[in-house]
């Protein structure tokens, strides 16, 4: 652990840890939306900008992504300096450009006094914010199915040819972790639908309620060893019957 | 699709060699079919999604069905201050497609360029692999005779 | 060719091959990509044809050497004879039987075919004397133009691999200080000192080093990058392996970006020649040291010059730059300390360890040693590539090298730096060029692209037009440049359309703020320099389009018609340029411009030879 001074309180942090998640930790409040713990940062937002400087850079500082900046001995942190707050407002200008009627952008915008962009709208808004989150935990979980693509402005999320992704199993990772809830799918008893590829689920041997997809079932089967019988009752019912097996166990 | 396991037998089998495969690929077919970047994926075991990513993202491929003849326009600074913004005009007089598209007849498919490295000869026009320098307006219909 | 087991055997190669290429009766035909363009292969052809069919009638032998680039590309197709260095330039097709009858066979020179002088009108015979030429120093380019770049031969009689030999006798340690000494900057753009580089790597314990040479050249205008590796292409090996050699590196790439199919071919042909000879693979020339080189091509995106984005492609993944808080010398290609170096750079190294980092460091300024390649384009009159020493001034580049402005017009701006740079106007024309002094100006070094424009640029047009390149490169990963490039470029759309508003500056200003200081990588950060540069120094004319709806340089064509003055004596130029056949008139009669169909291109304005041609205000329908 090493010591850094952010806004001038002095904090221990572990040294090479992310920066974002070491202020998280000590609750200083910082906007990240393509940054979530359950993927390696990325710095493709840019919301979480913080100025920092060292005693030895005599009055030089730089303005970096904490998301991504390790943590070193020393470190003095400004996360409320006039600059960044100026490009961290713009950042959330252009957002609400491109996204005007998405609720988690306009409410972030408004904590900095933006209630509506001072740029030229998007003629056709959308949800999306290209933080990249869902093509990391896919690319992370293995599947790979979906991707960015193209390039520049015309970039977006999307399964190859735009047509059903061959390797998506149906997780809804995808969907979870997306901050704007822009990825939709449809859910029923038996079937789940996402990037228009169609799911059947594995249903329970006792009480019939879905499951996994049989997709899922398959890849976590191959993938990981997991022996296949394991999705054969839901958790519900795995829970109350080995709970019955054991009470008959101890009489 | 004999071709591209021949390509791919080229190279060695992993992501590194990607954008070469897709280059002869592209060369080959003059775009990237749809089950040309299946067989890769499955030959060099890299996800659809991601190669669909990275031929998606470099302008030296392209995803839908080219013309026989593939006009470029440099639209490098150098081309821009000589002319290439009318070069594209009169091409789009000429043969009625705009930058991206491939005319009617399947013939033509003009492309801009972002800088070929002959500024010193702007306007530069490439047609089928062959340089054109100095390009005037009035030179167009004469290049594009040149072609299949 | 036989593998060379020792330096010593490479020296008596050496021996053999000078006596064999060097000190020949020789035909230089230029076969770069611009002459190329200009049909110079086929000079070279028929040229070759002509001296084997008469094989027995010349009474010297001259060889035929298809070269690399020698940088006059305006002057293009060149044919030079040497060791007369007579210099004929312009040639075409039906010269060539002139040029064997009196050339080839008599000595005798074509006269019509030297190059002519403009402002005195003479006449010069000898290649050294034109001023073009005459004024240059070359280094990374010393070769180009001597060597075939597909003989490996040629090149070794020509001096390649000198250095090399002499690098492989000293420490790794020495070598970094030689470069140290020379004061060698990173030459793609950034600057950076190069023994720096090399150092931060060599300290790195690691068995897998790489050394990438950067051949991406994405800024529009600049091709010295092209130039070295399709004329010279030994000079980029030399200086990789002697690069690997000093920051213990076993294997490398040259990354050469699409757009360049000649220099994959010469660069392959080189690495195949080097690894037969034993100067590529393992224990190189006999040597303790082993290093090797690949080629990977780019796939067409500007933002892969960017190191990190580079790196990406090499893996062959999608060229996304990523924050440097770990530097590649660090954790580079696939996480291994990774040295990544412009060709421009790689191609100085073998000349510096040969002379010494101190004969080096004599060329340039205080703080930007030795020469510097640039590609002289635009509205002057001598365009091509030229290599000077640093802390020349704008003005004998454009003016003494490159001979002024075509026409005669005036000069208005120089832009250097590509996109990431800036315009240099008039009044700074006495301006050394070094890195300080450019980016003091607004403006960078770059590649070394310099884009001359004349009174009929307009600088708002310019600055659209970087917008828009950037907008189709930008990788789209970080918000700030991916819709910043969007709402600037929106913003001007409007301002060349008539339709821009007072306080659209302010916006513009606002916006290049933020993104200067929240993007990721240096194509967002840099994005706004034309844009600024061209604000600073030609506030002027955004006035002009925003409060008077107007474009002074009559370039806008929403904002501008074109009308022809009574004093037409009725030439008929401007009819027969005008590409939608929008002129009307009779041989002698004044003519006329139909304004339904005329586009406001000008063209007729640069044609008319009496300048009776005008440009003026274009009343907009909403007033």
């Amino acid at each position: 652990m090493v010591e850094i001074i952010v806004d001038g309180k002095k904090i221990k942090a572990r040294e090479g840890n992310y920066l974002l998640r070491e202020l998280k930790k000590n609750g200083f409040k910082i906007p990240a939306l393509c940054d979530h713990l359950a993927v390696e940062p990325w710095g493709g937002c840019r919301l979480c900008l913080v100025k920092i400087t060292k005693e030895d850079w005599k009055g030089w500082s730089k303005i970096v992504a904490s998301c991504l900046y390790p943590v070193e001995d020393g470190l003095i942190v400004l996360t409320k300096d006039k600059e960044v707050e100026e490009a961290r407002k713009e950042v959330l200008n252009l957002m609400v450009a491109r996204s005007p009627q998405t609720p988690k952008v306009l409410e972030l915008a408004k904590e900095y006094g933006i209630e509506k962009t001072s740029y030229e709208e998007y003629k056709e808004p959308t949800d999306c914010i290209l933080c990249g989150l869902c093509t990391r935990i896919c690319d992370q979980l293995g599947m790979s199915a979906i991707s960015l693509v193209g390039r520049g402005i015309g970039r977006e999320v999307a399964p190859p040819f735009n047509l059903e992704p061959p390797d998506c199993i149906g997780c809804l990772s995808c969907a979870y972790i997306c901050p704007t809830n822009f990825i939709k799918f449809e859910e029923n008893e038996k079937k789940r639908k996402i990037w228009g590829k169609e799911f059947e689920k594995l249903l329970c041997k006792n009480c019939g309620c879905g499951i996994v997809t049989k997709a899922e079932a398959e890849y976590f089967s191959k993938k990981q060893g997991i022996d296949p019988t394991v999705f054969e009752l839901c958790d519900k019912c795995k829970r109350e019957i080995y709970s019955k097996k054991f009470e008959e166990l101890q009489k | 699709m004999e071709l591209v396991y021949k390509i791919i037998e080229k190279y060695p089998k992993e992501e590194a060699s990607l954008i070469q495969i897709l280059q002869d690929i592209n060369r080959t077919y003059n775009w990237l079919p749809k089950e040309s970047l299946e067989i890769v994926s499955k030959e060099i075991n890299v996800p659809l999604a991601r190669i669909y990513g990275v031929a998606s993202f470099y302008k030296a491929f392209s995803l839908k069905e080219r013309g026989k003849n593939i006009i470029k326009v440099c639209t490098g600074t150098a081309c821009h201050i000589k002319g290439a913004p009318q070069l594209i005009d009169e091409i789009k007089r000429k043969k009625n497609i705009k930058p991206g598209e491939t005319s009617k007849d399947k013939k033509f498919t003009l492309e801009t360029v972002n800088c070929v490295g002959a500024c010193a000869m702007a306007p530069v026009l490439i047609l089928n692999e062959k340089y054109h320098g100095f390009t005037k307006p009035s030179d167009i219909e004469k290049i594009l005779e040149e072609g299949k | 060719m036989k593998k060379l087991k020792s330096l010593k055997e490479l020296s008596d190669l050496r021996k053999k091959l000078e006596k064999d290429y060097n000190n020949k009766k020789e035909i230089f035909v230029c076969c770069g990509t611009g002459c190329r363009a200009n049909n110079s292969l086929k000079i070279a052809e028929e040229l070759e044809k002509i001296l084997k069919e008469n094989k027995k009638e010349i009474p010297v032998i001259r060889y035929l050497k298809k070269t690399g680039c020698h940088g006059f590309c305006e002057r293009g197709p060149l044919v030079i004879f040497m060791p007369e260095e007579i210099f004929y330039c312009k040639v075409k097709e039906k010269d060539i039987q002139e040029i064997y009858e009196k050339t080839v066979l008599k000595n005798e020179v074509v006269s019509r075919l030297l190059y002519k002088e403009p402002r005195e009108k003479k006449e010069i015979e000898k290649y050294k004397e034109i001023p073009f030429y005459k004024n240059q120093y070359r280094i990374a380019m010393r070769n180009i133009g001597k060597v075939d770049p597909f003989s490996i031969e040629d090149s070794i009689a020509k001096g390649a691999y000198l250095g090399l030999e002499a690098a492989l006798k000293m420490k790794p340690e020495e070598i970094i200080e030689e470069i140290k000494k020379s004061g060698l900057r990173g030459r793609g753009g950034a600057g950076f000192l190069t023994w720096r580089k090399w150092e931060a790597a060599r300290k790195e314990k690691s068995d897998v080093k790489y050394i990438i040479c950067n051949g991406d050249e994405g800024d529009p205008g600049a091709f010295k990058d092209r130039s070295i590796m399709e004329g010279d292409p030994h000079s980029v090996i030399e200086g990789m392996i002697i690069a690997s050699y000093a920051i213990g590196a076993k294997e490398g790439y040259i990354y050469v970006r699409d757009e360049y199919p000649l220099a994959v071919e010469t660069l392959k042909k080189a690495i195949e020649d080097c690894r037969s000879l034993g100067i590529l693979g393992k224990n190189i020339l006999g040597t303790s040291h082993s290093f090797d080189i690949k080629i990977s091509r780019g796939g067409g995106a500007f933002v892969c010059g960017e190191s990190s984005a580079l790196i990406r492609s090499v893996m062959g993944k999608v060229g996304e730059p990523r924050a440097k808080y770990i530097h590649a010398t660090e954790k580079g290609l696939y996480d291994k300390p990774t040295v990544l170096n412009n060709v421009e750079t790689l191609s100085d190294v073998g000349a510096i360890i040969l002379k010494g980092g101190n004969w080096f460091a004599s060329f340039g300024t205080e703080k930007s040693k030795g020469t510097k390649c640039f590609s002289l384009v635009g509205k002057v009159k001598n365009t091509g590539l030229i290599e000077l020493p640093m802390g020349t001034t704008l003005r004998q580049i454009i003016y003494d090298i490159g001979g002024g402005i075509v026409k005669d017009k005036k000069f208005k701006a120089v832009q250097t730096g590509g996109p990431s740079g800036g315009c240099v106007p008039e009044a700074l024309l006495d301006l050394p060029v070094d890195y300080e002094k450019l980016t003091e100006a607004g403006s960078m070094m770059g590649s070394g692209g310099m884009i001359v424009m004349d009174e009929r640029t307009c600088m708002v047009d310019v600055a659209r037009y970087f917008l828009k390149f950037l907008l189709e490169e930008s990788c789209g990963k970080c918000t700030p440049c991916r819709e910043g490039l969007r709402q600037l470029m929106a913003i001007y759309e409007k301002i060349v359309k008539g339709e821009g508003k007072e306080e659209d500056l302010d916006k513009i200003k606002k916006l290049s703020s933020a993104m200067k200081i929240a993007s990721l990588c240096d194509l967002g950060r840099s994005a706004p320099n034309p844009v600024l540069s061209t604000l600073k120094y030609f506030e002027e004319e955004y006035i002009a389009h925003i409060k008077d709806k107007f474009c002074p340089a009559g370039v806008c064509s929403d904002l501008v018609i074109y009308e022809i003055l009574q004093t037409c004596n009725g030439c008929g130029a401007c009819r027969r340029i005008c590409p939608v056949s929008a002129i009307v008139g009779k041989q002698k009669e004044i003519h006329k411009i139909i304004e339904e169909k005329c586009i406001s291109c000008g063209s007729c304005y640069d044609v008319c030879p009496i300048n009776v041609i005008i440009y003026k205000k274009k009343e907009l329908k909403n007033g």
